[in-house]
């Protein structure tokens, strides 16, 4: 129980330095006064209009990523799984670099074509992966997304060398990931659409468990494998592909927050996902707060820090769970 | 124009420079390009130095251009050799030059490097700054026989820069963002060619603090900045951006006070800089009403 006291405590600090600090030097109590509505028009603007959304929107973006990890670890049986490995970022990457160089713009142009871009990347990938009658092989699925995944960068190579645009270079800054895009309207399309996938996958958890005993035994077990396993990629890919839009590609959390938590707390998926939820929305709310100060006026893409703060802190983690 | 790059590419340009620097100083170092005195067949592998070969009259000797230079006119005339930072070396050799002009640059060492082992001479120019227009003229003249006409129009160029710093208006000046991309917000810093034509254009960039030449900022710093205009590199028209709830934060979006720049003149140094000055200068009037 301490654990989850302290989990939550971890959130709210996290989040609450979201808020607090940023590159416009505010004190707190005007933070506070600001969060209120009082004070200067800029002033209230800048918390509650970018402050706010930013720092909740890292936060659900972080621990979706998490979860996302966690289940398609599960799911491919392969700790080397992440939510992008199976073609997402090179499909995103794809839709984004091909809006730019065909001068579709419009207010939401890149991250609606990123999203399109990862969409397709995932049916290709499971179109690849479904064998002789309907069977996903998880093995397949995991060479299809890779080699979607190349495809699509090779073509993204070849767009950037071919295009005359000049934008193009800064598309893939864009994919690099980070909440630039963060307001009110983001954050509540995003958490609309990430409910249902979210609760989709912690309703599986007892079958993840069992999933993760191999398929052979899940399916003794009384685990009907096929469906389940068209759902849970299904909805994590579809998840995975929403945080594309609103936040490019931003790695290193899904790997690795559900390993933090598995040497920590054990690998029963229904203690596992919310912690993994957590843990993953802290790390990267507070990680989108020091890419903002850090070096302010200047901002690291957010996605370079939580690398830099997370990997050592992760070996010291390894270390002491392999003795 | 220096563009916003990844940084993997300034990596690569950077790792290309010192592996160019080590190659260099293992061999000989060629003959000077400009000592020799008229090439008659120059690769310019930098749209403003395409330029100014034609604006000291040595645009006859221009055999290779950029896929970028496009001025003047009669430059398009002039066979491409393709990109001009790190080119395509078999490109440029496929021109027969007795002369190929560098911009300045880490990611050139290699290809300048591989031509003067061939025997090509070469001649290695900045292009960064004002400054540089005049001395980058004076040089190119000494090696393409034009000296008399560039030296006289670095001159006039280098005065007439001067009166214009002079003129500088004091007292309050209207504060100007200049904006390079919007997701990630990256806006042109203090270390630009942009940054200087705002200024003589009586302006202050409120990113004129950053030493790079670009950077990527966050919305609360330049919405913390205020500045009273945006300026639009590249840009026709109301951007779709300024849409975005986000952006009504920033006081200069939320009033679309838009200053859209287009075309050569403000992505790179030339002989027309203070033309361009003076276009900002009467958008900057019109957009304070």
């Amino acid at each position: 129980m301490n654990r989850w006291v302290a989990l939550v405590a971890l959130a709210v600090v996290a989040l609450a330095a979201g808020i607090a600090v940023g590159p416009a030097a505010i004190d707190p109590a005007t933070v506070l006064r600001a969060l209120a509505g009082i004070g200067d028009h800029t002033t209230i603007a800048i918390v509650r209009d970018l402050r706010v959304p930013r720092a909740l929107l890292a936060f659900l973006v972080g621990g979706s990523l998490a979860v996302t990890g966690a289940v398609l670890q599960a799911l491919v049986r392969n700790p080397l799984a992440d939510p992008y490995l199976l073609g997402l970022s090179g499909g995103a990457g794809l839709g984004a670099v091909s809006a730019i160089a065909l001068g579709i713009g419009g207010a939401w142009g890149v991250p609606l074509a990123a999203a399109i871009g990862a969409l397709a990347a995932i049916a290709l990938v499971y179109r690849l992966a479904v064998v002789a009658d309907a069977v996903l092989d998880t093995r397949v699925l995991l060479l299809a997304g890779v080699v979607v995944g190349s495809f699509a960068a090779a073509l993204v190579g070849a767009i950037l060398v071919l295009s005359p645009s000049e934008g193009l270079r800064s598309a893939l800054l864009w994919l690099l990931g980070g909440f630039d895009g963060a307001s009110w309207s983001a954050l509540a399309i995003f958490a609309a659409y990430a409910v249902l996938p979210l609760a989709l996958l912690y309703r599986e958890s007892r079958m993840l468990d069992l999933l993760s005993l191999g398929e052979e035994p899940a399916r003794f077990l009384g685990a009907d494998v096929e469906p389940l396993k068209r759902r849970l990629y299904l909805a994590a890919s579809l998840l995975t592909a929403a945080a594309v839009a609103v936040s490019g590609i931003i790695g290193f959390v899904g790997l690795v927050v559900p390993h933090a938590i598995r040497v920590l707390w054990g690998s029963r998926h229904g203690a596992l996902l919310p912690a993994a939820f957590l843990l993953g929305g802290a790390l990267l709310a507070a990680a989108d707060a020091v890419a903002r100060t850090a070096f302010a006026p200047l901002s690291l893409p957010v996605g370079v820090v939580t690398a830099i703060v997370g990997v050592p802190v992760f070996a010291v983690l390894v270390r002491r769970w392999a003795t | 124009m220096r563009v916003p790059v990844s940084r993997s590419t300034e990596l690569s340009r950077l790792l290309a420079g010192v592996a160019g620097l080590v190659l260099a100083a293992c061999r000989a170092a060629p003959p000077p390009a400009d000592a020799a005195g008229a090439a008659t067949r120059v690769v310019s592998l930098s749209p403003a130095f395409t330029e100014l070969l034609f604006a000291i009259g040595a645009g006859d000797r221009v055999v290779g251009r950029t896929q970028w230079g496009d001025t003047p006119p009669a430059a398009l005339a002039v066979p491409s050799v393709g990109d001009g930072l790190a080119p395509n070396v078999e490109a440029v050799l496929a021109r027969n030059p007795d002369l190929v002009v560098f911009y300045a640059s880490g990611a050139n060492a290699a290809a300048r490097e591989r031509l003067e082992t061939l025997h090509v001479p070469t001649l290695t120019l900045p292009m960064d700054r004002l400054d540089d227009v005049p001395e980058a003229a004076r040089r190119l003249g000494r090696a393409t026989g034009t000296f008399a006409r560039a030296d006289s129009l670095a001159t006039a160029f280098a005065r007439a820069v001067d009166s214009a710093r002079a003129a500088i208006p004091a007292g309050s000046r209207p504060r100007a963002l200049i904006l390079a991309w919007e997701e990630p917000p990256i806006v042109i810093g203090g270390g630009s060619f942009q940054n200087e034509l705002l200024t003589l254009a009586g302006a202050e960039n409120v990113f004129g603090d950053l030493l790079q030449p670009s950077g990527q900022v966050t919305l609360e710093t330049i919405a913390a900045r205020d500045p009273d205009v945006v300026i639009l590199l590249d840009a026709a028209g109301m951007p779709a951006w300024a849409e975005r709830p986000e952006w009504q934060v920033v006081r200069a979006v939320r009033e679309r006070r838009f200053v859209p720049v287009t075309g050569s003149v403000f992505a790179r140094p030339t002989l027309r800089a203070l033309d361009a000055v003076r276009v900002l200068e009467r958008r900057l009037a019109g957009s304070e009403r």
